[in-house]
């Protein structure tokens, strides 16, 4: 999808735009009211409502100058047709708005399809017949599109008639204008169909007939004045198909250079001296790792507060010393956000005053110590940290390690010792049907760096029993010594760990794999982070690195 | 765009409406004696004049004007036998199922004839009714020619609409001809054993232009008819421009160069296109530079461009996998880039070492270029830097993509390329 | 060895074990962990060892309590006031826990809403679209953060989710109430299977009513420009995103983004675990369009402390829980799911079985209200209650002769002011311990310990100065209750250790809280004056009036003094404080100062805890409030089935009352149900069984005389059994056959594992 951030619209257009809409924001109100009622003509199929010259064309779109005129020659005239366009550039590379606004300076009339809103085929087409009938859905008609139609062939015979009737108007329309001097909104003869997103179109389940269709609707439909326009992300030779479609022309929109960039982010900017200042400082080091604008955008929007911070008047031009002083200042911001740049959770102004008493007391337990960093955040229970941390294990560690590991465990108690022997002898009559596929697993493992390997729910089972009886005397004092706790805990811990399990499985902490071929049973593997899993053991005060095994 | 005058514009017009007309484009390749078309021609208008039934299959690469001139044919036909005969179009895109292509050739006949056409009549309903038209139309001496286009389309599946076509076909009194389109040169190897036995095998090959067909075809194209609303002079001295210019030799090897990629007709209509498109129209002539412009814009190579778009730290990526496949590491994930570029970075000092997370991010980059993919397609979404991957790039490919990298600081990022060739060598 | 061994089973694979190739193949026996604290008691022979001892089994008790309640009198007058009692009761404490649960979420959702209004705002600034624009199909490209969705992240500090989503309707009714649109969606509308079309389909169910079959967001837009004014925004709730389909949500964001200038949505995500949630499921492509803010709910300890505050702590209905339910609860929270709901269910099974076992529950209405006993004046009173009553054991427990309703009204009424004591007491301990992490539950359970105080005489106070003089000094290790280590010990210290500013502050909130018992009250204003008063004394009078204060203090501040006086010496003995003197020579004073009032801060919480805080199962007539039987509850939550199941098959014959098996008591017989028997078997065998010893001794038990199967059923190592287990096997092909003994086999199986 081209995520464009241009600013299409300078500023004497955006306060035209504005003043205007203030303007009749009321009789819109009274517009929606009486919506049905309003209907819809050619001028619907336009972009925009004033003109926009050429050079401002030009001038919104920096770096862009040459894809602009290109497609202005391929468009041609008001009566020449054309083969089907296909413009493709990486995203947010301004393919999008600046098709939209190549249309409002020509002003001809166009049908829009997103491929990203219009996610079926259906959809589509019925989103293709509206806008070309004119038709609205709204509270009136039940919000149903003009003519239900599935089948391309139906859409096919639909699209051609609503085409014929659009294109008999145009022409009408364009005589009144010959005739008569008027400007008229509408310009032109030809309508065309633009298709954006269309890359998404290969991951329908349907693609495999939808695709030539779209490709091949100008064959099919011989229309002359229909023009067909394709955006997609993805370079054509993407578009793979048995028998191959008719060449489109193909319109390339290259990554913007780094001059490119500049010139972007100067425009509308109210200080320039100030930001280009901030730019010299910033863009290099990120461009090194991503020259896509709506990234950029964001890192920026953010730094440069950060930038102004030491200024105490922003209409200052800097001075050579100042900009020294704010480097200076900016330098550890852009390390951190260079490697955290795209870091989602931000902290907003409104959390931070509103949030207080909270803070108050994570502040106060940070106090009492036991720092608050080597805490889990979130509340889980007791059996689901240990199955967490068992299933941790079983997926870090290789199978036949378990032996070795967990009987060295045992500890002092002499009942523990025994209860782990009983445990590996298991091990070991359940590794007979299982070992096969561990091994194979292993060489996989080996391939593949280390994937979390995948265990089975008896060996979960096993080690997490392990863990708890090792865990237990951990609890004894947590839980003080009285006989209902003990008793309490006991079938705490084993009473549900099914459930646990599930709701482990829930938050994705661990992931049903594949189940394995040998024996039907379905089979896990935990994809929990290492700092996570310490975490949870070190909140239960369990030695998980003596355990884990190191290569 | 500046003043410009009408002539220009309207010459200009003309131009680009007649190439995006293919009827108009292979006019002139008809005329002559072998050419499909009159073969074309002579097929179908025996089998109007003799009441026979005729199938046939027109083969050949996409944009080689099979349907451009079956259409010219039909026209000529129509003309000449006015209501003696009905064509029925389908496409293989559109009807590839049986019912729906029953419904539309009911649908067809029913306009041709002006009858009412029902939504709601059924399959066999439908079937029944071509049948007792094809018998009508039989005893009526009409003959009703079914053009099916993507004719393989219709192969797949059971393939009831081509038996049934076909087997009504095998009774005397219908007169029918079933003309198959298709750019698969195997098309017939798809059919039934049933429908083979039904079908004739005639096929017509179409083949792409020879040299003087394409010289005549060109100046066909670009010049300008004499008679028309065009002030003559200059439609005069257009055309010996065009002239000089298909003289030129420097043209001749730019077309020669441009139909070494691909030596479709239509491929070269759309090259044409472009070039007449660059026209200036101050001047209002074409001009070599328009053909020389137009021609780079028909030899992209999307990977190096792509390639060309990506970031210092996608590219650390791709040449991080490109040594590993090189060390014949034959199946890799994320992780193993990762190390990968540990170590390039421990190696070489390089100044930009980024965090793991960002690296993530490229390598999500570079999978949304299509640069690289997963060799695997299970979706495991959330682990991601587990699942093996792959490039989609040759070393060739990714070497010339650094060396014209735009920015220049990607000098150790070719000197680890040096180490891969000493890993070939 | 072998219980715990049990505990640590493994369930056998299902479908190996049974299948013919491999017979010999073992199998284990998983008991459930429940056994294993029998299994400690019991280190018996190998015979007995898996054996579920049958002492503790859960139907006896059943008999046992309800027998007690229900054969003393016939309570048919009163089932029904119990009922109706139960009702006002139980509605009482689940309106305190749900306005509880607002009050903690209602400035979270404040924060909220306020963030709404700001981004809808920041949405509005990007200008106003005329109605055509607004439904036209094409985006508007208007900033460089045109496309941005602005997306709340919020924190639902716990794993499981039940709570929350009780949580975000309320959230969803809150910013309706707003003025905004609200949708709430769930994970199940993000299905891979059910695609984008499902997500889409339930949201415009909510918003649109109308639920065409071909669905976009065209739809969205028309519908919001039928609004009329555009000056609300849409919030759309995900509940859960770890749940969701990472592709169709992203699918779903990048949607809302494109069409976010024309519907302004705004996104609230719960997220249950961390923020790397989001990241690890959504592709980069699709964070890119999240502006996200991140806010938090109230971690489930935090609930947990309100609600119990709430419900046992403050006045909310008399109804409170003996120590071992309390531990037993605070278990169940810790262990199990940890969801208030669940805690609340516990809450709720306890009250209602209280309720159908106390014949005298349905006094506990009079306990809610404010003038005591107004129950007892009304005749209700019969005399069999009053002799049921005064055979509670708590109160015999201390004697009084006469039993006249006057008298029980008094202890009623005592128990009563005591339970409010023992309760402003506890937040008086919680409010010192807050800034620790010792949470009220803890404190709760402490505070409940029966065993805390051996003897309560009800006027203790005697025996309190004895032992006070001495175990001050010892640091007050002859109060159980204030056990060291204990949470109420830790409070106490923490109050010794205050900075003055911090102890003021918390002097003033005891102040208010001790509001209506007003002994405690005049003590703590005491206590703040002579505070006030230190601040402003210089160091040097302050012995003086401390001396003066000495004079007309009560013994509660002899023994205060007594304290510092140790504390003073203490200080001497004690190396740090030297150093702190020495270092600080000048500023020892102020140090005493501050210490002088902490100690007799925390002097007088000692004392307060100890007459104030009495247990309340220490109180005679509690068990009229106080719910106490953990087994049933235990019972009612995590039942055991299987147990129950394995009881049964051990003791067969208590259900089928043959005569032959009764007298037999454990040993094996042929008449026995086959099942049993292979149950027994199994118990008898070590841990996992071979299939094939196990099918021959079940064979052998089976077809010899009762005598023989005794003595064999005694020794159960494997071996044997394999050499004697040849001769009957000519007679046995014939009577068992195969399959019918693969049929109980498999069932006993699944009863094992």
């Amino acid at each position: 999808m081209a995520k464009d951030k241009e600013e299409v619209t300078q500023v004497n257009r955006r306060a035209t735009r504005l003043s205007l809409s203030t303007a009749n924001s009321t009789n819109d109100i009274e517009a929606a009211k009486s919506f049905n009622s309003q209907t819809l003509t050619l001028d619907n199929l336009v972009f925009g409502r004033e003109p926009i010259g050429l050079d401002d064309l030009l001038s919104c779109f920096p770096g862009r100058r040459v894809q602009i005129l290109e497609i202005l020659h391929l468009l041609g005239t008001i009566k020449s047709s054309m083969p089907p366009m296909f413009i493709y550039g990486s995203a947010s590379t301004g393919k999008t708005s600046i098709i939209l606004q190549v249309f409002h300076h020509l002003r001809r009339p166009f049908v829009y399809i997103s491929c990203l809103s219009c996610y079926s085929p259906r959809i589509l087409f019925e989103s293709i017949l509206n806008q070309l009938l004119f038709h609205k859905k709204d509270a009136v008609n039940g919000y149903s599109s003009v003519k239900k139609c599935e089948k391309p062939s139906d859409f096919v015979n639909f699209i051609r008639e609503a085409l014929i009737n659009v294109i008999d108007s145009l022409k009408e329309n364009s005589k009144k204008m010959s005739s008569s001097k008027l400007k008229g909104q509408v310009n032109g003869r030809m309508i065309y169909l633009i298709f954006d997103n269309f890359d998404l179109v290969r991951e329908w389940d349907k693609s495999s007939s939808i695709l030539p269709l779209l490709f091949g609707l100008c064959d099919i439909l011989k229309i002359p004045e229909v023009g067909f326009i394709f955006i997609s992300n993805s370079s054509p030779d993407t578009y793979y198909s048995n028998t191959g479609y008719m060449e489109p022309i193909l319109v390339y929109f290259p990554e913007y250079t780094e001059d490119d960039l500049r010139q972007i982010f100067m425009r509308n900017q109210a200080n320039q001296k100030l930001y280009s200042s901030f730019l010299d400082v910033v863009l290099r080091p990120f461009c090194r790792v991503s020259r896509r604008l709506d990234e950029l955008s964001t890192a920026f929007s953010t730094l440069f507060k950060k930038y102004c911070e030491p200024l105490s008047d922003l209409g200052v031009a800097p001075n050579e010393d100042m900009k020294r002083r704010l480097f200076s200042h900016i330098q550890p911001h852009i390390a951190h956000s260079l490697n955290e740049i795209f870091s989602v959770a931000s902290q907003p102004s409104v959390e931070s005053e509103a949030n207080q008493e909270t803070r108050k007391k994570g502040s106060a337990k940070k106090s009492v110590g036991s720092g608050d960093f080597d805490e889990i955040d979130f509340h889980m229970s007791t059996s689901a940290k240990y199955l967490l941390i068992s299933a941790f294990l079983a997926s870090r560690n290789p199978a036949t390690l378990d032996a070795s590991l967990f009987d060295s465990t045992g500890g002092s108690n002499s009942r523990k010792r025994k209860r782990n022997c009983n445990l590996l002898i298991k091990y070991f009559l359940l590794r007979v049907s299982e070992k096969s596929v561990e091994r194979r697993e292993a060489e996989e493992q080996e391939l593949f760096m280390k994937g979390p390997g995948t265990f089975s729910l008896e060996r979960l089972l096993a080690i997490f029993q392990c863990i708890t009886s090792v865990g237990e005397d951990s609890f004894g004092e947590e839980g003080g010594a009285d006989g209902v706790t003990v008793e309490g805990e006991s079938n705490g811990l084993m009473s549900d760990v099914l459930l646990q399990l599930s709701s482990l499985c829930n938050v994705n902490f661990i992931v049903k794999g594949g189940s394995c071929p040998l024996e039907g049973s379905t089979r896990y593997r935990s994809t929990v982070s290492e700092d996570l899993a310490l975490k949870v053991a070190r909140s239960l005060k369990f030695p998980l690195s003596k355990y884990l095994f190191r290569r | 765009m500046g003043r410009k005058n009408p002539a220009s514009q309207k010459a200009l017009n003309l131009l680009r409406n007649r190439l995006c007309n293919p009827n108009f484009i292979f006019k002139p390749l008809s005329d002559s004696s072998d050419s499909n078309y009159s073969k074309l021609k002579f097929l179908v208008s025996s089998s109007v004049t003799e009441a026979c039934n005729n199938s046939i299959l027109l083969l050949g690469p996409r944009g080689s004007g099979k349907i451009a001139v079956l259409e010219l044919v039909l026209n000529d036909l129509l003309l000449e036998y006015p209501d003696t005969l009905s064509v029925i179009m389908l496409n293989g895109l559109l009807h590839s199922d049986d019912n729906c292509a029953i419904k539309e050739i009911a649908r067809q006949l029913c306009m041709e004839h002006n009858l009412m056409f029902s939504k709601m009549a059924s399959f066999d309903d439908n079937s029944q009714f071509m049948i007792a038209m094809l018998r009508e139309c039989g005893l009526a001496h009409k003959t009703i020619i079914f053009v099916l286009n993507e004719f393989d389309l219709f192969a797949q599946g059971k393939q009831r609409l081509l038996y049934s076509l076909l087997d009504a076909m095998q009774s005397v009194t219908s007169q029918a001809v079933v003309i198959g389109v298709s750019c698969r040169l195997d098309a017939d190897q798809l059919l039934e054993k049933r429908v083979r036995s039904r079908f004739s095998h005639r096929k017509l090959l179409f083949l792409p232009p020879s040299k003087e067909e394409l010289q005549r075809l060109l100046e066909h194209i670009l010049s300008l008819p004499m008679d028309s609303s065009l002030p003559r002079d200059y439609a005069v001295e257009f055309n010996g421009k065009i002239k000089n210019i298909l003289a030129d030799e420097r043209f001749k090897e730019i077309i020669n160069t441009y139909l070494n990629s691909d030596s479709t007709v239509n491929h070269l209509l759309r090259f044409l296109f472009q070039a007449v498109s660059y026209m200036d129209l101050e001047s209002g002539f074409l001009s070599l530079e328009n053909f020389k412009t137009a021609l780079p814009n028909f030899q992209r190579q999307p990977k190096l461009e792509s390639i060309k778009d990506c970031s210092i730290l996608e590219l650390y990526i791709l040449v991080c996998m490109k040594r590993l496949e090189v060390k014949e590491q034959n199946s890799y994930n994320f992780n193993s880039v990762m190390k990968e570029y540990k170590s390039i970075h421990d190696s070489f000092k390089t100044s930009d070492y980024y965090a793991r997370s960002v690296c993530l991010l490229a390598f999500e980059h570079l999978l949304q270029r299509e640069l690289i993919c997963f060799t695997d397609n299970r979706g495991y979404s959330h682990l991601v830097e587990f699942r093996p991957v792959k490039l989609l790039i040759s070393y060739v490919e990714l070497h010339h993509g650094l060396k014209s990298y735009r920015s220049c600081p990607v000098s150790y990022l070719i000197m680890c390329f040096e180490l891969i060739l000493e890993f070939w060598s | 060895m072998a219980p715990s061994a049990a505990t640590a089973d493994s369930s056998p694979p299902p479908s190996t074990s049974g299948t013919t190739e491999n017979h010999l193949q073992p199998v284990f026996v998983l008991h459930k962990a429940a056994s294993r604290k029998y299994g400690r008691k019991s280190t018996g022979t190998t015979k007995t060892k898996r054996r579920i001892d049958l002492s503790s089994s859960i139907p006896k008790n059943f008999e046992k309590t309800d027998s007690e309640s229900t054969e003393d009198f016939d309570d048919d007058p009163y089932v029904n006031l119990r009922m109706e009692a139960f009702e006002i009761v139980w509605t009482k404490i689940e309106s305190t826990i749900k306005d509880v649960l607002w009050n903690i979420n209602t400035n979270v959702f404040n924060e909220i809403g306020h963030w709404v209004r700001e981004s809808f705002n920041t949405i509005k600034s990007f200008g106003m679209l005329t109605s055509h624009e607004a439904t036209q199909a094409f985006p508007i490209m208007k900033d460089v953060s045109s496309k941005q969705l602005f997306t709340g992240l919020v924190l639902t500090k716990n794993m499981e989710f039940v709570d929350d989503l009780l949580t975000f309707e309320e959230l969803g009714h809150f910013l309706k109430s707003q003025g905004c649109h609200v949708a709430n969606l769930s994970s199940l509308d993000f299905m891979a299977k059910s695609g984008i079309g499902g997500c889409l389909r339930s949201l415009l169910r909510q918003f649109v009513g109308a639920s065409s079959d071909a669905i976009d967001m065209s739809i969205m837009a028309s519908w919001y420009r039928g609004q009329g004014n555009y000056n609300n925004p849409v919030v759309v709730i995900v509940n859960d995103i770890e749940r969701c389909s990472g592709s169709i949500l992203s699918n779903f964001i990048l949607m809302l983004s494109e069409w976010v200038l024309k519907v302004p949505v705004i996104l609230i995500m719960g997220v249950a675990t961390t923020l790397d949630a989001p990241k690890s499921i959504l592709p980069s492509n699709v964070l890119q369009c999240l502006s996200s803010y991140k806010f938090t709910l109230g971690t489930p300890a935090e609930r947990m402390d309100a609600v119990v505050d709430a419900v046992f702590v403050k006045q909310c209905s008399g109804f409170i829980i003996s120590h071992k339910v309390a531990v037993f609860m605070s278990n169940y929270f810790v262990r199990q799911d940890g969801t208030l709901t669940s805690f609340v269910r516990a809450l709720k099974v306890a009250c209602v079985q209280h309720f159908s076992m106390e014949p005298l529950s349905f006094l506990i209405r009079g306990f809610s209200l404010e003038e005591d006993g107004q129950v007892l004046h009304d005749g209700l009173l019969s005399k069999m209650i009053l002799k049921h009553a005064f055979n509670l054991p708590s109160y015999e427990r201390n004697k009084i002769e006469e039993q006249s309703v006057e008298r029980f009204a008094i202890g009623l009424s005592r128990l009563k002011r005591l339970k409010n004591q023992w309760g402003t007491m506890v937040s008086c301990l919680y409010e010192a311990a807050k800034g620790d992490k010792i949470q009220l539950l803890d404190l709760l359970r402490e505070a409940l310990d029966p065993t805390s105080c051996n003897s309560t005489t009800s006027n203790s106070h005697i025996k309190l100065e004895k032992d006070i003089g001495a175990s001050s000094s010892k640091d007050c290790q002859q109060y159980p209750m204030l056990r060291r280590g204990g949470f109420i010990c830790q409070a106490v210290r923490k109050v010794k250790d205050l900075p003055a500013s911090q102890l003021w502050k918390l002097l003033k909130r005891w102040e208010g809280l001790t509001m209506n018992v007003n002994e405690m009250h005049e003590k703590i204003k005491e206590l703040l004056s002579l505070l006030k008063l230190e601040n402003g004394k210089s160091s040097k009078q302050h012995m003086v009036d401390i001396s003066k204060f000495l004079v007309l203090t009560t013994m509660l501040w002899k023994i205060g003094m007594k304290d510092l006086k140790f504390e003073l010496e203490m200080g001497k003995r004690n190396p740090q404080r030297n150093h702190a003197r020495r270092n600080a020579s000048q500023s020892q004073f102020n140090i005493e100062d501050s210490k002088v009032v902490n100690v007799k801060a925390a002097a007088l919480m000692e004392c307060m805890v100890w007459d104030y805080m009495q247990p309340i199962e220490c109180l005679p007539f509690h068990e009229i409030i106080c719910f106490k039987n953990v087994e049933k509850l235990q019972l009612a939550l995590i039942g055991d089935p299987r147990r129950r199941i394995q009881v049964d098959l051990l003791e067969f014959y208590k259900i089928l009352r043959c005569s032959c098996c009764s007298r037999i008591g454990d040993t094996l017989s042929p008449s026995m149900h086959d099942t049993s028997i292979m149950y027994n078997l199994a118990q008898e065998h070590g841990d996992y069984i071979n299939l094939h010893d196990w099918y021959n001794s079940f064979k052998s038990t089976v077809l010899c005389p009762i005598n023989k199967g005794k003595n064999k059923s005694k020794q159960s190592p494997i071996p044997k059994k394999r050499k004697e287990m040849n001769e009957p096997k000519k007679q046995s092909e014939a009577s068992i056959q195969y399959p019918l003994l693969y049929i109980i086999f498999f069932n006993v199986l699944d009863l094992l594992t």
